[in-house]
């Protein structure tokens, strides 16, 4: 296992160091793939091309990566004219062979003699023979497609052999959204990364976003919740850039703002854009700090109806599980006296008791679409059932997706509306209570002698927990959009947008009269418990836009977008409890019959609140001479949730595109096929914090004895207001590089960028008096981040038969926090990171001024005494005990440092896609490196200090501990790994039938094997975004004591469309 | 009392050890903490203060009598406040309008002592008298306690003895001037009735946090610190604790058997079960799991034989435990039915057996340090609520047992868990000499915490005490 570590990380290092060697030692390599598979004749379209050389053949010398003259083939092709001689004075009639990127014969590329009249053209395997009058003449080859080549026509004595290359400018012409419209990929000026359906993840999407780990560089989506289908994803754009705001990226689906991913199926996305810099991001102004990720729904097209199906089967199986004793050993234990635990008769597997052995789960995906010129149509259906790795954990839900587009008025009038609906059901119950079962007596049962359940007030009991409580959640959301646009005169277009989104759930839960809880609450014994809650979350969106586009002189062309948005979010909820239920009859079906209403400890609340989104905007793009492109974006916006002093502000960002290869200077350079620079500067914002969070909100602080007797509630200020709270304001430059090498084989991005987040909101403490509360929320301080993001893609092997792509994601950030104190308010540190568990160990994360993100603080482990306790190194680097340790909060006397970092310092992904005919197999391996993980599952459980259940290496490597829990750098570890993330095989089947049009069944692998040093749990799971506050999704760098279980998934799918 | 660190409980980053050796930090949490809670309750008089102070009664639909009695008790609560910060850090800032100053400076413990005597003294008389509607509110016998406090430890925080005025303000409790919660003000008859879930019945209760959770949902915060985590069997309720506070070894002993308050309000030896009388079975995964808990006068690893009694080397059941204040029973037992007051118990803030402890040291430190008859009654009118007639003449003071060292081992004895001690400490000038259990002598200064660093560092016209 080792060895293929090392091989990888040496691998993907090498990619990532040294790009020139690495473009000579992949060409090298290249060759003889080359040689070995060449293309099989028979089986082409012979009136287009045909190839030229047979295996033997001297064509498989590649293109000279260097640019130069190909080497001249050292024997002329058998079947092709020998060298010409002259037959006329100074005439010469040259021939040779126009080869494209897969070193066939190119036929029909136009010849033509520089400054000279008369030409030729290839035939159909590529050859040709034209005269000149001069060696000095100079043939000009080119074909659509491809890129022009002049060659000097020399004295014809020898074959000339001509490569061209694909010119890059079809992949450049695609289309990418931008926001509020979208641009072509060669007018791109800001850091976009646009993934389609090719490159989605294929093991089955929980979340949408799944589909889009690890194949954006910088982008980073972490799965704390492992695959339990009703978490979430932690997705975080180049680094921290808030403190309490919004560290996600804003979504936006078809154009609604803060668009629900609910409502997105994997089979319904048509591509993903991520708008990563400040320069393209500042459309969405005050919602972009953390970036904008635009999704894009798939469209109905013109031409008959379509039927597409696709669906998949999945099954989980356990890749690991923390080694804790298992009854035998832990009964062995007992017997030789190594611990000192009860054997209460028993034998039980816990951890395995809450597993969902029978787990299956299926997706289902029907479209039909179709359509004229003038009316199209999609619409999909959608079934998924998604059941988890444990029991009672589950979530089913339907969906439906339509999309209708309708031109009209002379083709002036473009409609579209599109709408959609989930309906999901939730089994929230089950998922957690690992830890709990890891830790019990695994020889205590979970029932009485009399057969009845055990319940210690200590622990839950998980097993009657699953039996005798429900957790329910029904859930629908749904939205509605439509546009219509209408161009008024050539090139000036008027447009408005409208959308609804609606999203509303109602909870119910129920806990048995004879359950654990009906036992050991305080206010009802022996008495059912019911509870629902309803939410309702409504935004309404209009915005109204004009374009112009227009083209003057030769070289200019001028777009421009303006608009105005209007946004309106409004939540409510209601929710309501009982207890004292006397049998399990009515469930949470009727909260009336339990007999808390009169008794006063039932429980009751509802709230309400909204926010306003206001802005104008406009994006004018300007492009010259075809090569060099400007980009200007103002946003002006204002949020009701602001203070009254700042709620408007302005969002300008410039971005300018210079594609080199353009230039004149660049023809002769060939090696490179397209190459452009791009560089950036936007400002956006962060209104990403609770509504109403600059005024004074009243509160309620519990009931009060009145004189009469009477006890009532009590009303007062529950914050200090604000009326000068405004953005986080982010200013960022971005630098890009878009790239396509050797014939178009290597393409990819690289983007550096450094960002500034200012003002950031964050409640800091007031100083106490002469103010009422302890902390006010405000503005200061700042956090700064510089990376560096690379993509690449390269075609190792571009045969007819056999193709082999690597693509590489890779990013590295630097993430810090420069301030945390202004004029009026300071803070030395911030503090973060809970560790959790027995023993109230604190934050494990404390930044500093000026700080990285994500540094552990903590003492430094200096070894044990002979009785084992704990010795630390003070700052003179002496061994201590703990209870001498100095923790001031002051640099210049505290014993603590900096022990590790929990944001890796690199993330690198790559897939590798294998091509062979009909067959497909797609390798994806993702890891995080350099950086480290709190395992506090050690820490905790492999402590004999602890009478729980243990880990086996409390008996060995942890054995000599003689101390209670302590946190410091021995807890500390490598986080770093390689995981072998997804493996996809796949085979398009090639049917006769005129029914069906395509047939592709695969099978996929997710999450085979993991590749680390780290001894915890899966590293994946271990949360690295964020600045460490606690949250559901875990905390930064802070492994779980009990996460779900990491497993390796197997997934049959097929697609197919009729 | 202190929280050791009990196997893989209470390390809680060594901040209980800290306050327990008297080496905590000028950033510690918990001392900010009791900054800002008391500073919030500043905050919190000085509103309504403001706002009252500008409104016309007859606008309020009060009388001006009214309007002065609130002001005035609002005046008085604020004091209280300001003597618990005075208390704690001695120079303080004191600021009667929120928001102004912005950045107030620190006042000598002596102004701030002088603030607070005389806010009492202008509003003592416009404020209502005790009584049972005045429950968890401040009145005037609140204020006559806070002046004996004020006078009690006027030595030890200005300087200045003020004997006879902590006299006087005493008499005026003692001789029920200033209303009474239950009738006239008196002692409780019993060791229990200031203690049990309904103690707003109690005839001594001066002050008091007025919990209740039967018909307020409003329940006592004491279990989490004090209670074990199974101490619910115990009692027959349902709350349990971090199982944390535990009384330091050699206190238990100072109870003699006799005195009905060592098992009456501490926990010490083999627990059994309410409900059946069964043994406790501790559960949990902690060091006496599925064993018969036992709480022990000692703080040492016993199950493995270890000698070593420290902070660091507690367990599960080291120390004698909290039981004075009773929760009451929820569920029932042979001879007991549930309680239909459980969990309502309040928390005495003053009570009246203080009174008689602070008139009697009073009277002896004006006589030079030697009891009086007078004293002598007084400690023994508490006293003997303790002990069954037959022990008590066995155990009665006399003006010659009565030494000033007896009366702080006796007030340690009664105020147990009250949150005396600290006071009672640096009164007798034994809080930064003395040494217990583990603990050892320390420097005077730490008779002050320190001011909170969070809050210097908001605030630069903040001085910091002497030697931090």
């Amino acid at each position: 296992m080792k060895n293929i570590l090392l091989r990888i990380t040496g691998f993907l290092c090498l990619f990532l160091i040294s790009s020139p060697q690495l473009f000579a030692k992949s060409m090298k390599e290249t060759r003889s793939f080359n040689y070995y598979f060449q293309q099989d004749t028979t089986k082409r379209d012979t009136t287009k091309k045909v190839p030229v050389a047979k295996p033997a053949d001297s064509v498989k010398v590649p293109v000279n990566p260097l640019g130069g003259a190909s080497p001249v083939p050292s024997a002329p092709p058998k079947d092709g004219p020998a060298t010409a001689p002259a037959n006329a004075a100074g005439q010469k009639t040259i021939t040779g062979v126009v080869l494209d990127e897969k070193k066939i014969g190119l036929p029909g590329v136009g010849i033509k003699i520089q400054g000279k009249t008369g030409g030729s053209v290839t035939q159909e395997n590529g050859r040709f023979s034209i005269t000149v009058t001069a060696p000095t003449d100079v043939l000009v080859f080119s074909y659509i497609g491809y890129q022009s080549r002049s060659v000097p026509a020399g004295n014809g004595a020898a074959p000339l052999t001509i490569n061209l290359v694909p010119s890059a400018s079809q992949k450049l012409d695609e289309v990418v959204v931008v926001g509020y419209g979208t641009l072509k990929a060669k007018e791109v000026t800001s850091a976009i990364a646009t993934v389609d359906t090719s490159q989605f993840r294929q093991s089955g999407s929980r979340n949408p976003l799944d589909l889009l780990q690890g194949k954006v560089a910088g982008l980073q989506i972490t799965r704390t919740g492992g695959s339990n289908p009703n978490s979430g994803v932690g997705i975080q754009l180049r680094g921290v850039t808030s403190v309490t705001g919004s560290q996600s990226p804003l979504i936006v689906i078809d154009g609604i703002p803060g668009g629900n991913l609910d409502l997105l199926q994997q089979d319904d996305i048509a591509s993903f854009s991520v708008l990563k810099d400040g320069s393209g991001a500042a459309i969405y102004g005050t919602r972009a700090n953390a970036g904008v990720i635009l999704v894009t729904t798939k469209k109905g097209k013109a031409g008959p109806a379509r039927f597409d199906y696709s669906g998949y089967l999945r099954k989980e199986y356990l890749y690991q599980r923390p080694d804790f004793l298992t009854v035998d050993e832990f009964r062995e234990k007992i017997r030789s006296g190594q611990f000192d635990r009860q054997d209460y008769g028993a034998s039980l597997d816990p951890f395995d008791d809450l597993v969902n052995h029978g787990n299956l789960s299926q997706n289902h995906n029907l479209s039909m679409s179709g359509g004229s010129e003038k009316t199209s149509y999609r619409a999909s259906i959608n079934y998924r059932d998604l059941q988890g790795f444990a029991k009672n954990n589950r979530r089913t839900e339907y969906g439906i997706r339509l999309n209708l587009n309708s031109k009209g008025l002379d083709d002036k009038l473009f409609t579209q509306v599109n709408l959609s609906t989930n309906f999901n059901k939730g089994d929230l119950l089950g998922g957690g209570g690992w830890e709990n079962q890891l830790t019990r007596n695994p020889t205590q049962s979970y029932y009485n002698p009399d057969g009845s359940w055990f319940f210690d007030p200590n622990a839950t009991n998980e097993i009657a927990r699953l039996e005798q409580e429900t957790n329910k959640r029904q859930q629908q959301t749904s939205s509605i959009d439509a546009k219509a646009e209408y161009e008024i005169f050539k090139g000036f277009k008027a447009s408005v947008f409208g959308a609804v989104q609606r999203n509303s759930y109602v909870d119910g839960s129920y806990r048995s009269v004879f359950g654990e809880y009906s036992l050991e609450n305080d206010i009802y014994k022996n008495g059912g418990y019911a509870a629902r809650s309803t939410v309702l979350e409504q935004n309404f969106n209009v915005e109204p836009t004009l374009q112009y586009a227009t083209t003057f002189g030769e070289d200019h062309s001028l777009t421009a977008i303006g608009g105005y948005s209007y946004r309106y979010e409004v939540n409510e909820g209601f929710n309501a409890g009982n207890l004292g239920f006397l049998n399990d009859q009515f469930q949470e079906n009727n909260l009336n019959a339990g007999n808390q209403l009169a008794a006063g400890k039932a429980f009751l609340g509802s709230f309400k609140n909204d926010n306003t989104l206001i802005a104008f905007f406009g994006r004018v793009n300007y492009t010259f001479k075809n090569r060099y492109y400007l980009q200007a974006i103002l946003r002006r916006e204002g949020s009701s949730r602001f203070g009254a002093n700042n709620k408007w502000a302005n969002f300008p960002a410039v971005s300018a595109g210079w594609t080199v290869t353009e230039e004149k200077f660049m023809e002769n350079v060939k090696w490179v096929n397209n190459l452009k620079v791009r560089l950036g500067y936007g400002e956006t914002g962060n209104s990403g914090i609770s509504n109403y969070a600059s005024l004074v909100t009243l509160g309620t602080g519990g009931v009060y004895l009145y004189p009469d007797g009477q006890y009532r509630e009590t009303y007062g200020p529950n914050s200090n207001p604000n009326p000068d709270l405004r953005w986080e304001k982010k200013q960022e430059i971005n630098l890009g590089l878009d790239f396509t090498l050797f014939s178009s084989r290597l393409s990819g991005s690289l983007d550096l960028f450094k960002r500034v987040t200012k003002d950031l909101l964050d409640s800091y403490d007031s100083p106490q008096p002469p103010f009422v509360r302890s902390s006010i929320y405000t503005n200061v301080g700042s956090i700064s981040a510089k990376g560096i993001e690379l993509a690449l893609s390269y075609k190792a092997v571009d045969g007819k038969d056999f193709k082999y792509n690597i693509d590489l994601a890779a990013s590295t950030t630097s993430n810090k926090l420069d301030s945390y104190s202004n004029s009026e308010y300071r803070r030395d540190y911030l503090s973060t990171a809970p560790i959790g568990g027995f023993g109230d160990l604190g934050n494990s994360i404390r930044i500093y001024e000026g700080g990285k993100i994500g540094d552990f603080w903590g003492k430094r482990f200096a070894g044990f005494t002979g009785d084992g306790k704990w010795l630390f190194f003070n700052r003179n680097g002496q061994p201590i005990r703990n209870d001498q340790i100095n923790n001031s909060f002051f640099r210049d006397q505290t014993d603590l440092a900096v022990i590790g970092n929990a944001i890796p310092k690199y993330y690198l992904s790559l897939t590798n896609s294998f091509n062979y005919k009909q067959f497909d197999l797609r390798l994806f391996l993702r890891g995080k490196f350099d950086y480290q993980i709190l395992n506090t599952t050690a820490l905790s459980y492999g402590n004999k200090v602890s009478g729980t259940n243990l880990l086996n290496s409390a008996f060995d490597k942890y054995a000599q501990i003689n101390d209670t829990y302590m946190y410091s750098d021995y807890y500390i570890e490598n986080g770093s790994f390689l995981k072998i993330d997804e493996v996809t095989f796949g085979y398009t089947f090639k049917l006769k039938s005129k029914n069906i049009r395509n047939l592709r069944a695969y099978i996929t692998g997710q999450n085979l094997a993991t590749f680390t040093k780290y001894t915890g749990n899966d590293p994946d799971f271990v949360k690295d975004t964020g600045l460490g506050q606690p949250a559901d999704d875990g905390v930064l760098g802070v492994d779980g004591r009990g996460p779900y279980p990491s497993t390796s998934s197997f997934l049959l799918g097929v697609t197919f469309g009729f | 009392m202190a929280w050791p660190t009990k196997g893989r409980h209470g390390e809680d980053g060594g901040k209980w050890k800290r306050l327990h050796y008297h080496t905590w930090t000028v950033d510690e949490g918990g001392i900010n903490s009791a900054w800002s809670l008391m500073y919030w309750g500043v905050g919190l008089c000085n509103v309504p203060i403001e706002n009252l102070e500008k409104r016309d009664a007859a606008q309020l639909g009060i009388t001006q009598q009214e309007k002065d009695a609130f002001l005035a008790e609002l005046k008085l609560f604020r004091a209280y406040h300001y003597l618990k910060l005075m208390d704690l850090f001695g120079n303080i800032p004191v600021v009667t309008v929120v928001g102004e100053p912005a950045r107030p400076s620190t006042l000598s413990r002596t102004e701030v002592f002088n603030f607070i005597e005389k806010e009492i003294k202008d509003n003592i008389d416009k404020a209502p008298k005790l009584s049972k509607a005045m429950l968890g509110r401040m009145s005037q016998a609140g204020g006559y306690a806070m002046l004996v406090e004020l006078y009690l430890n006027a030595q030890a925080w200005t300087g200045t003895a003020r004997w006879d005025d902590c006299i006087a303000a005493a008499d005026k409790l003692i001789t029920n001037q200033a209303g009474g919660m239950n009738g006239n003000m008196a002692l409780d008859p019993n060791i229990t009735d200031q203690f049990k879930p309904d103690n707003d019945l109690s005839k001594e209760t001066i002050f008091s946090v007025a919990y209740e959770f039967q018909r307020a949902n409003f329940q006592p915060g004491f279990p989490s610190d004090f209670y074990h985590f199974n101490q619910q069997f115990i009692y027959g309720g349902s709350r349990n604790g971090n199982d944390g506070i535990v009384v330091i070894p050699d206190n238990f002993t100072k109870y003699k058997d006799a005195d009905l308050r060592k098992r009456t309000w501490l926990l010490e030896g083999k627990m059994t079960r309410f409900d059946n009388g069964q043994p406790l079975i501790a559960t949990g995964g902690n060091e006496y799991d599925g064993k018969q808990l036992e709480f022990v006068d000692n703080i040492r690893k016993n199950k493995t034989g270890s000698t070593v009694s420290n902070m660091s080397e507690g367990e599960e059941n080291s120390g004698v435990r909290f039981n004075k204040y009773k929760l009451g029973n929820q569920v029932a037992n042979a001879t007991t039915q549930p309680s239909t007051v459980y969990n309502n118990t309040d928390w005495n803030i003053y009570r009246l057996t203080w009174i008689y402890f602070a008139k009697a040291e009073a009277l002896m430190r004006k006589n030079g340090g030697t009891a009086t008859a007078e004293a002598v009654q007084l400690i023994n009118d508490c006293k003997v609520r303790a002990f069954a007639t037959a022990d008590w003449p066995a155990n009665q003071y006399t003006v010659a047992s009565l030494t000033l060292d007896e009366l702080l081992v006796e007030r340690g004895r009664e105020f147990i868990f009250e949150g005396f001690r600290r006071d009672d400490l640096i009164r007798f000038g034994k809080f930064a000499t003395g040494s217990w259990w583990d603990h050892q002598p320390t420097n005077a200064n730490r008779q002050l915490y320190p001011i909170p660093q969070q809050q210097i560092a908001l605030n630069s016209n903040l001085k910091q005490n002497p030697g931090y």
